[in-house]
Order: structure tokens, then C-alpha cells, then sequence
């Protein structure tokens, strides 16, 4: 039996796909939602149906969540499934959802508002045993900001409390720096968030990011799926991630799991969700960052390496089932890579580049997956993010899987818009990658010497 | 971007400059500004129709497709009155009252039409232009999509 008839799809691009897909495994019908501008999309082909929710900025469709829940009612849908981003995190979206007798695809409001809130979920996490970046709790003003700078010891990093995707952090140096970076953070993290509070953690220097998936359910049970190691980013942006991670040994990744389960069970948690953590390569420990509430972007990694379908599982969990397999059922099988394409101009600074798609011919074979909206002759819009594809592969080892991620991505071609893809056959052709060497700063590190490199030549 | 009350002005002066022009027709963003000169003046501005420029190969098996509109034929000097926004459809105030328009009824731009319902909030849609309602294509209390043509009305008749 299906756990729904009708779920409605809160989302647009890849992501929208990969859940109608889910439904089509689970057999149960799927209503898009989709912008003035995406009625023409794949999402909308592949679904049972789809609506129109509203014109082409995602502040008067996707993010409107009167219509999304409007349009989930009056096409007869029992759920929603909101994807990642948009309105995926918004607790008030999973409360007006509750209130029009609809499933929301996801925790309960009460978890996404208390892992919403940084400082709140780090004390949840101090609560459950998870160590934090040794830092401070809200900046009351700039003498608290020195004394707690003082105690922790510079660099420091300022950060939004409401924060997210880098918005609102300074890093400070020095005593001299920081009532500047208090001042401009605290007005960025207003503008981007409503709300100014801070707090400040210590700089970390050369640091890799790991992260627990878990997923729980209505019954009480809680489990984990391994982790993913998200280290190649651009400006806090995740290009490459990979499982296992090549950087941490057994016993800090059984560590890291048990730390993300504690902090899962101790807020109730159920669905897919991710505790992220940030490693010092240096003294080689690891710290507790945030819990997304969400399915990630790089879900994919986890669900190439266990065989487990985790948007198929939120929806039955959802639907009040358990969750279909045991913590031992729960085996890392071989490694996986996936890499973010995205219609971007690496050598014009990244910069997104909409068009219209010539040529779309993505890779195919055993072990390699691709999760995208795209086909010859469609078009990417303005109004959105750039991702055009995920491409992921498998292998029995690292090195195995980088060769064949090579092959996949050289077989890639695209005409119309420039992709990222030349991009990512150089990090993964350099020996920093292979050797495991990369940290989250890396990619900026190496674009910015590309830069003086090519200015002294020049 | 949009177009302003002022481009549209100014996009008018060059066209009535250029006398060796009949017909133009601007295409700008979601705007489409036609403008034909004689007999009767008439411009009107209406939304783009999206494209559907999709391969056949990918077009998938089963007959369910996009969100298609049943764009209905416009004739000469009909207006399509659009859902401006995703939202239940009414024709009349409350249920039981007389419904705002029916078909071969007069209306002015000011009037009325319709409702539009999303989460208890009511919205109401004004007829746009003066007329003769001829068309009523949403159906009372249903979900209409944004951009959905509700009502046609004649502005010749």
C-alpha cells in the first residue's frame, strides 16, 4: 500500500524530478508546482500533472507558501514533499501545511525551528555530548566580542545566528579587526536575515567538512548512513562530495555517528537529516557546525554506497511507516563521488551563465548516476539557482572511483551555456585531490594564486 | 525588468515618428507591444505565451503532460481576463448570490468579475476593459492556475 495517493511537489529542477521518481517507485501520484517559467520543465513532463503556482521569481511562486499550500489542497494532494532550499527549512511553512490537513514531507516544525536557530541547536548539541568549535554564545557588543575573542584566542570567525550559505561571517585576525567585522556582519546578517545576533567560534585553518547522514522515524527509531566529505567548496559552496571520507580513521567516524545520533534522538528527529561537522586537520579533532532539516543536494553519495533510497524513505516515514531497514542493515559498500555541474563560467569567476541548452548528451554506464532536469533544447532561466546536474559515480575504490568520475565527466558534453565541468576535471586530475589534501579553502586558495600566477606572466 | 508607463510612452513617439511604418511589434521580456497605424488605432499589451520548444524523444509516455492552457481563440477585439494569481475561482460574492458576470452581459473596466480565493483570502478580479463578456472558461469554486484565462470579453461588441 502507498503511504499517500497524491503528494504535491514543492520544488523545482533536479530535485523535483528525483522525488517524482520517488512516487512513481512508491506508486503514488505527483502534482509540480511549478513558476510561470518551468512549465515546460521535466519535473512537469514526468508528473502525474502539474500547476501553475505563480510568474517566474521565486519570491511570488516557489517561495509563496499560501499558493504552494493553495495548489497542494485544490489538486486533491495529501502531502508535500518541499526538496531542498526554497521553502524546505521554514518552520512556519510545515505549520500552514499542518493547519490545511496536509503532510509535510519532513521533521516537525519544533525541530526545524530549533536547528534553524545556530545557537540553539549548538546547545542541543552541548546537551547531547557533541562537542562544538571551541566558541561563544550571542555578541551582546563589542567588549563581549574582545573578551570572548581573548578567551578562545585569534582567528576567530563571527557568525549569523540565523545564518547560512556564508552570509553574515567575518573572519577577524586580530584585535585591530574586530569592531569593523562586528559592525559589517552583524548588518549583513540583519539584511540577509531579519535578525543581527552573533556569535564567534574559533578559525579553523585548514578544515574538512564531514557530515552524518541519519534519518528517524515516527517509532522511535534513529539511524545513521555513514557520512559524506564535502571539502571542495567554493566560497562555503559544496562542489565535490564524496563517501567515505579519505580524511578520518574508524574511530573518529564511529565517534562522529554516535555524536549525530545523540543529538537526533535528544530533538526528537524524524526524516532524512544531516548533523554537520567541521574536522581540524591540524589537532584532528571534530566539532559539531549545524543539523540540516532537510534531504541534501548530495544525498545521492549516501545512496550510492548503501543501496538505500532516502527520498523514498521520508515519504513512507511521513506516511507513518518505520524506516524499512536496521542500523545493520546499513553497510558501506565501495566509494562514491558526486560533482555539482552547474551552468557557470569557471574562468569568469563562476559566474552563472542562463541560456539555452544545444547540445545535452550526460554520461551513461554501470556505477554512474546522474540526477538532472535537463535535455537538448531546454532552457535554463535567470530566476534560479545554476545546477544543472549531479553527476555521481561508484567504485570498489577512491582511486577507482576518481578514474571513472574522469571518464564520466570528459564523456559529458554540453553546447549552449558554459558548465562547470572543466572545472571539476582539473580538481580531480590534481595530486591535492587524489591525495586527500584538499580543505574547505582550497578552491579559493588556488583561484586566487591562479590569479597572481597569471598577473606575473602577464 | 519591466517596461514603464514612460518606456511605453517614448517606444509610441518613435514609432509615430517613423511614418514609413504600418505594423510594429515589440517583444521585450514577458511584454509583447503591438501597434498598427490607420483605420482603427488599436494596441494592446498581453502576455507572452511560454515557449514549448521540447524534442519528441523526451516528451514522456503517458498522456498526462505539463500545465497546459487551453488557450481559447481570441477574435477580434476580445480580451482575455487572466487569474493573476493560483487560487479558487468564484463567480458570485457567496454562495447563492447572483454571480458577478454572465455571458452577454455589459461590463466596464472597473467591474468586478470574479474572485479569486487563495487561504481564505479573497481577491477580486476587475474586467480590465469596457465589454461584452462572451466567454466564461474557469469553472465556480475550482482551482485556477496563475495566468489561467478565466473570462473573454468582446471590447466591439
Amino acid at each position: 500500500m502507498p503511504p499517500f495517493k497524491r503528494l504535491f511537489v514543492a520544488n523545482r529542477g533536479e530535485i523535483a524530478v528525483r522525488i517524482v521518481r520517488a512516487c512513481e517507485r512508491l506508486g503514488i501520484e505527483s502534482v509540480v508546482g511549478v513558476s510561470d517559467a518551468d512549465r515546460d520543465t521535466l519535473a512537469a513532463r514526468l508528473a502525474t500533472s502539474a500547476v501553475c503556482i505563480g510568474p517566474a521569481p521565486a519570491v511570488q511562486s516557489y517561495l509563496k507558501a499560501e499558493a504552494v499550500v493553495a495548489a497542494a489542497v485544490g489538486t486533491g494532494c495529501e502531502a508535500i514533499h518541499p526538496g531542498y532550499g526554497f521553502l524546505s527549512e521554514r518552520a512556519a511553512f510545515a505549520r500552514l501545511c499542518a493547519q490545511a490537513g496536509l503532510v509535510f514531507v519532513g521533521p516537525s516544525p519544533e525541530s526545524i525551528e530549533a536547528m534553524g536557530d545556530k545557537i540553539t541547536a549548538l546547545k542541543l548539541a552541548e546537551q547531547a555530548g557533541v562537542p562544538r568549535v571551541p566558541g561563544s554564545d550571542h555578541i551582546q557588543d563589542l567588549a563581549a566580542a574582545r573578551r570572548a575573542a581573548d578567551r578562545i584566542g585569534y582567528p576567530v570567525m563571527l557568525k549569523a545566528s540565523a545564518g547560512g550559505g556564508g552570509r553574515g561571517m567575518r573572519l577577524v585576525r586580530s584585535a585591530r579587526e574586530i569592531g569593523e567585522a562586528l559592525e559589517s556582519a552583524a548588518a549583513e546578517a540583519k539584511a540577509a536575515f531579519g535578525d543581527g545576533t552573533l556569535y564567534m567560534e574559533r578559525f579553523i585553518t585548514r578544515a574538512r567538512h564531514i557530515e552524518i547522514q541519519i534519518i528517524g522515524d515516527a517509532h522511535g527509531n534513529v539511524l545513521h548512513l555513514g557520512e559524506r566529505d564535502c571539502s571542495t567548496q567554493r566560497r562555503h559552496q559544496k562542489l565535490i562530495e564524496e563517501a567515505p571520507s579519505p580524511a578520518i580513521d574508524g574511530d573518529l567516524r564511529r565517534r562522529l555517528c554516535e555524536a549525530a545520533l545523540r543529538l537526533a534522538r535528544h530533538a526528537n528527529y524524524r526524516s532524512a537529516g544531516t548533523v554537520e561537522f567541521v574536522f581540524d586537520e591540524e589537532c584532528r579533532e571534530a566539532y559539531f557546525l549545524e543539523m540540516n532539516t532537510r534531504i541534501q543536494v548530495e544525498h545521492p553519495v549516501t545512496e550510492m554506497v548503501t543501496g538505500h533510497d532516502l527520498v523514498a524513505q521520508q515519504i513512507r516515514i511521513a506516511g507513518g511507516e518505520p524506516v524499512s531497514f536496521t542500523q545493520q542493515d546499513v553497510r558501506i559498500d565501495g566509494h562514491a563521488i558526486e560533482c555539482r555541474i552547474n551552468a557557470e563560467d569557471p574562468r569568469r569567476k563562476f559566474m552563472p551563465c542562463p541560456g539555452q541548452l544545444e547540445i545535452w548528451a550526460p554520461p551513461a554506464g554501470d556505477d554512474v548516476r546522474v540526477d538532472s532536469h535537463c535535455f537538448a533544447g531546454c532552457r535554463i532561466p535567470p530566476f534560479y539557482d545554476s545546477l544543472l546536474a549531479k553527476v555521481i559515480v561508484r567504485g570498489a575504490s577512491r582511486a577507482a572511483t576518481i578514474d571513472r568520475m574522469v571518464e564520466a565527466l570528459a564523456a559529458f558534453k554540453v553546447a549552449g551555456v558554459p558548465t562547470t565541468i572543466p572545472f571539476h576535471l582539473d580538481v580531480l586530475r590534481s595530486d591535492d585531490f587524489r591525495g586527500a589534501r584538499v580543505h574547505t579553502r582550497w578552491v579559493d586558495e588556488m583561484a586566487a594564486e591562479t590569479r597572481v600566477t597569471a598577473t606575473v606572466s602577464a | 525588468m519591466e517596461l514603464t508607463h514612460d518606456d511605453v510612452k517614448k517606444i509610441l513617439e518613435i514609432i509615430d515618428g517613423a511614418t514609413h511604418l504600418d505594423q510594429i511589434e515589440v517583444v521585450y521580456g514577458g511584454f509583447h507591444l503591438c501597434v498598427q497605424r490607420g483605420r482603427e488605432t488599436e494596441s494592446s499589451v498581453r502576455a507572452t505565451p511560454p515557449l514549448a520548444t521540447a524534442p519528441q524523444s523526451l516528451a514522456p509516455s503517458q498522456a498526462a503532460g505539463p500545465p497546459r492552457r487551453a488557450e481559447p481563440m481570441l477574435g477580434e477585439g476580445e480580451v482575455a481576463v487572466m487569474a493573476p494569481m493560483l487560487g479558487t475561482f468564484y463567480r458570485a460574492p457567496s454562495p447563492g448570490a447572483p454571480s458577478f458576470v454572465e455571458v452577454g452581459q455589459r461590463v466596464r473596466a472597473d467591474d468586478t468579475v470574479c474572485l479569486i480565493e487563495v487561504m481564505k483570502l479573497f481577491n477580486s478580479i476587475k474586467a480590465g476593459v469596457d465589454g461584452v463578456v462572451t466567454q466564461i472558461l474557469a469553472e465556480n469554486a475550482k482551482l485556477v492556475e496563475y495566468n489561467q484565462v478565466l473570462i473573454v470579453i468582446s471590447t466591439v461588441a
